[in-house]
C-alpha cells in the first residue's frame, strides 16, 4: 500500500519537536494563506501545507501534522489521512538527504539493482536504513518516470540524478557529504541530439530555482 | 470502423516527419521564444474569431479524432462534449500530469521542453467547456519541473495570457499547479479529484462521471498533459491535418517514450501507427550490445507484454495493438532483451501494484499483494505448476471486481506473461506430482 513503506508506524509516538519550535513563521503563515486561496475549500490545501511543513521540518510526526491541520482549520483526522498516504510525505525521521533508487520496471532491467546494492555497500546501510551520521537514508523506489536516462536516482524528493554508473555514485555521495547538491540535469531528447545537435535548452546550468533539501539536521 | 490491415507502417513518410509537439526551435520552453514562433496565435484565434464558439472548439477537436494520450485512448473531443450546459455554477479542467505508470516518461519531457503548449492547451480546453479554472496536476517527485513550469507560468500571467480578462477578451480562466507527493494512483481520474480535494486518493465509483459529479461535486474534465498540448495544433492546422497524421483510426502526433535495452533510449515524437520494429531497430538505434530480442511492453507496465515473435507487422495504434494482444496504454515502450529472466520481471511489476493499490476494495488489495507473494514464490524456485493456474485463477477474480481498473492493470501483466512466457515458469517451478485440487496432492 501507498502508506508507511511496509515499516512499523507507531501512532503515538513521544513528540519530536517541542511546543517552542512548533510554530510557523509569518512568511509560512502567508504562504499557508495563499494555498487556502488556491482551493474552494480549505481541505484542498493539506497537500501543499504538508509539503511545507516536511520542508521546515524534515518529516511529519503527529504534532506536526497537528500544527498543519490547525493552520489550515481543517480536521486533525483529515491532514492525518492524507499524510499517511502519500509516499513522499515521510513519517519517520530520514537522513539529510533520502537516495531513492528507482528499481522498478525499466530501471531494474537496466540495472538499478546494481546502482542500489552498490550504494548499499558503499554507505554500509541497507535499503530502508539511516547511516550513522544521520546524512544518508537509502529506499528503493518506485517508478519515478525517467525511464528513458535509468538507472536514475532521486535526492530528497527532489532532484533527478540520471544514467548512473558506478563512479557516478561515488562521485554523488562525496559531493553530498560536502554538501553540494548536483546541478539539474536535462535529458537530452535523441531527435534534438540529430536535428539541433544537444539539448535544446541553454539555461540548464543557470537553474537556480530549487530549494535546499529539507533541514532536519537543525533541531539536532 | 475499418480494421486497419496488419503488416504495414501507417506513419506514412515518417523519416522525414516534422515534430510538432516538440519542434526543432531551441529554448522554446521560454515564454519568448514560444511567442516568436506562433505561440498563444491559437488562443488568440479562439478568443477573439467569430466562427470560434466553444462549440466549433469542441467541435474541430473531436472531428480530429485526437485520442487521450494518458492510456484509455477515448476520443477527447468527445469527452468535452460530455459537459451540461453553462450555468452559474463552477466547473473544473484538470490536466493530469500525475504520469506514474513505469515506462512513461513522455509528459515530464513535453513540460520540461514546450509547457507553454501545454498551458495554451489548458486554456483553449477551458475556452471550449466555458471552464475558469484548471488545476494542473503534476506528480509530486517532479519537483524540479514544477518550479520551472510554475517559472514560465508566472511569466504567461504577467503577460496577460492567463489570469483575469485574457488579451483584453473579457475571457478568465485561472491556472493553479498541484504538487501531488508519490501515489500512482492518483493518475486515476476520480482519484487524482480526490487527492485535489485534499482526501486520501481514493478513486470514487463511476457513475456519476466527472462531467456530472467531478471536483466538489461541480462538472469536471480531465485530459492527460500531452492530450491537451494536441488542442493549439488542432486549430492552428485543422482537424483535416490532424486526422491526416498517422494511423487514421488513431491519428495524431505522439511521443514514445522507449526505454529498456535499446541503444538510444528516450523520448521521441513520430505519428502514431509506427511499426513496433521501426521503433526498435531504426528509431531507437537497434538492441543494445547487438542481443535479441524477448519482449516489448507497448505501453506502460499494465499493457500485456508481446513476445518477440508477436511483434512483425503490429503498428503502434489502439486498433492495430488490440488484434495483436496488447494495448496503446500511454505509448512508454519497454523493449526487453534474451537476457531478462520474465519471472524475476513479472515479481518486481507485481510488487509495484501492492504497493500502489490504495487499499479500498478488498480484490485489489489483497489480490495484489497475493500475486506478488505466488509470483515471487515462483521465483525463489518454491513454486509448483499448479500455481499458474492458481494465479489465472486469481487475476480472474480481480478484473472488473473493483472501483477503479488497477486491478485489472495488476492483473494483465500477470496473466498475460505466464500465458506468453509460460516456459519460463515451468521452469521454475517445483512439478505437480498429481492434478490441482486431487486429494492426493503432494508436493515434490
Amino acid at each position: 500500500m501507498a502508506t508507511n513503506n511496509g515499516a512499523q508506524f507507531n501512532r503515538h509516538p513521544e513528540p519530536t519537536f517541542s511546543s517552542d519550535q512548533l510554530v510557523f513563521t509569518s512568511d509560512e503563515k502567508s504562504a499557508m494563506q495563499g494555498y487556502l486561496e488556491m482551493y474552494p475549500e480549505p481541505e484542498g490545501a493539506i497537500m501543499r501545507g504538508l509539503w511545507l511543513a516536511q520542508e521546515k521540518f524534515g518529516f511529519l510526526p503527529p504534532e506536526v501534522i497537528r500544527l498543519v491541520a490547525d493552520e489550515l482549520g481543517i480536521p486533525y483526522a483529515r491532514a492525518y489521512g492524507v499524510a499517511t498516504f502519500y509516499t513522499q510525505y515521510f513519517k519517520q525521521k530520514k537522513g539529510t538527504y533520502v537516495l531513492d533508487v528507482c528499481t522498478c520496471f525499466s530501471c531494474q532491467v537496466c540495472g538499478g539493482y546494481d546502482i542500489l546494492h552498490y550504494l548499499e555497500d558503499k554507505l554500509g546501510i541497507k535499503a530502508g536504513e539511516t547511516s550513522e551520521d544521520g546524512l544518508f537514508t537509502i529506499q528503493e523506489a518506485e517508478c519515478l518516470g525517467a525511464c528513458g536516462s535509468a538507472p536514475m536516482l532521486q535526492i530528497t524528493n527532489g532532484r533527478y540524478v540520471h544514467n548512473l554508473t558506478e563512479s557516478k555514485v561515488d562521485s554523488l555521495v562525496s559531493d553530498l557529504k560536502d554538501g553540494k547538491m548536483p546541478a539539474f540535469e536535462s535529458v537530452t531528447l535523441p531527435q534534438d541530439e540529430t536535428e539541433m545537435g544537444g539539448n535544446r535548452r541553454d539555461d540548464v546550468e543557470s537553474l537556480e530555482y530549487y530549494k535546499t533539501p529539507p533541514v532536519a539536521e537543525t533541531f539536532e | 470502423m475499418e480494421v486497419a490491415k496488419q503488416g504495414t507502417s501507417k506513419a506514412g513518410n515518417w523519416r522525414d516527419y516534422e515534430r510538432v509537439l516538440l519542434p526543432k526551435v531551441k529554448n522554446l520552453h521560454k515564454l519568448e521564444v514560444y511567442e516568436e514562433n506562433g505561440g498563444y496565435q491559437a488562443l488568440k484565434a479562439v478568443l477573439t474569431e467569430e466562427k470560434w464558439t466553444p462549440k466549433a472548439v469542441t467541435d474541430e477537436v473531436k472531428a480530429s479524432g485526437l485520442r487521450g494520450r494518458g492510456g484509455a485512448g477515448f476520443n477527447a473531443g468527445l469527452k468535452w462534449s460530455f459537459m451540461p450546459p453553462v450555468d452559474d455554477k463552477p466547473r473544473y479542467l484538470c490536466c493530469n500530469g500525475d504520469e506514474s505508470e513505469p515506462g512513461t516518461f513522455k509528459d515530464r519531457q513535453l513540460l520540461e521542453y514546450n509547457p507553454h503548449l501545454v498551458i495554451e492547451g489548458i486554456l483553449i480546453a477551458c475556452y471550449a467547456m466555458s471552464i475558469t479554472t484548471c488545476y494542473l496536476y503534476i506528480r509530486g517527485e517532479f519537483a524540479d519541473w514544477i518550479t520551472h513550469i510554475e517559472h514560465e507560468l508566472e511569466k504567461a500571467y504577467a503577460k496577460g495570457y492567463v489570469g483575469k480578462n485574457i488579451m483584453g477578451t473579457g475571457f478568465s480562466t485561472d491556472v493553479v499547479i498541484h504538487k501531488g507527493a508519490g501515489a500512482y494512483i492518483c493518475g486515476e481520474e476520480t482519484s487524482l479529484m480526490n487527492s485535489l480535494e485534499g482526501k486520501r486518493a481514493y478513486p470514487r465509483i463511476k457513475p456519476p462521471f466527472p462531467a456530472q459529479k467531478g471536483c466538489w461535486n461541480y462538472p469536471t474534465t480531465i485530459n492527460n498533459v500531452e492530450t491537451l498540448a494536441c488542442a493549439p495544433l488542432i486549430i492552428n492546422k485543422g482537424a483535416e491535418w490532424y486526422s491526416a497524421i498517422g494511423a487514421p483510426t488513431h491519428p495524431g502526433p505522439v511521443l514514445y517514450g522507449i526505454s529498456g535495452h535499446v541503444n538510444r533510449p528516450g523520448v521521441y515524437e513520430f505519428p502514431t501507427g509506427m511499426l513496433i520494429t521501426d521503433l526498435i531497430n531504426e528509431v531507437a538505434g537497434g538492441m543494445r550490445g547487438g542481443k535479441k530480442l524477448k519482449a516489448v511492453i507497448p505501453g506502460g507496465s499494465s499493457t500485456p507484454p508481446l513476445r518477440a515473435d508477436m511483434i512483425d507487422g503490429v503498428t503502434m495504434d489502439a486498433d492495430s495493438l488490440r488484434t495483436a494482444g496488447s494495448m496503446m496504454g500511454t505509448g512508454g515502450m519497454l523493449v526487453l532483451d534474451e537476457t531478462v529472466d520474465m519471472v524475476t520481471w513479472l515479481k518486481r511489476v507485481s510488487h509495484f501494484y501492492h504497493h500502489e493499490s490504495c487499499g479500498q476494495c478488498t480484490p485489489c488489495r489483497e489480490g495484489t499483494g497475493w500475486l506478488e507473494d505466488i509470483v515471487g514464490r515462483i521465483d525463489r524456485g518454491e513454486g509448483n505448476v499448479r500455481d499458474l493456474d492458481l494465479l489465472a485463477d486469481l487475476c480472474t477474480q480481480m478484473e472488473g471486481r473493483t472501483v477503479c481498473a488497477l486491478a485489472d492493470a495488476a492483473a494483465w501483466p500477470v496473466r498475460y506473461t505466464i500465458e506468453r512466457f509460460r516456459d519460463e515458469f515451468v521452469a521454475k517451478c517445483k512439478p505437480t506430482l498429481t492434478p490441482a485440487g486431487s486429494p492426493l496432492t503432494v508436493d515434490a
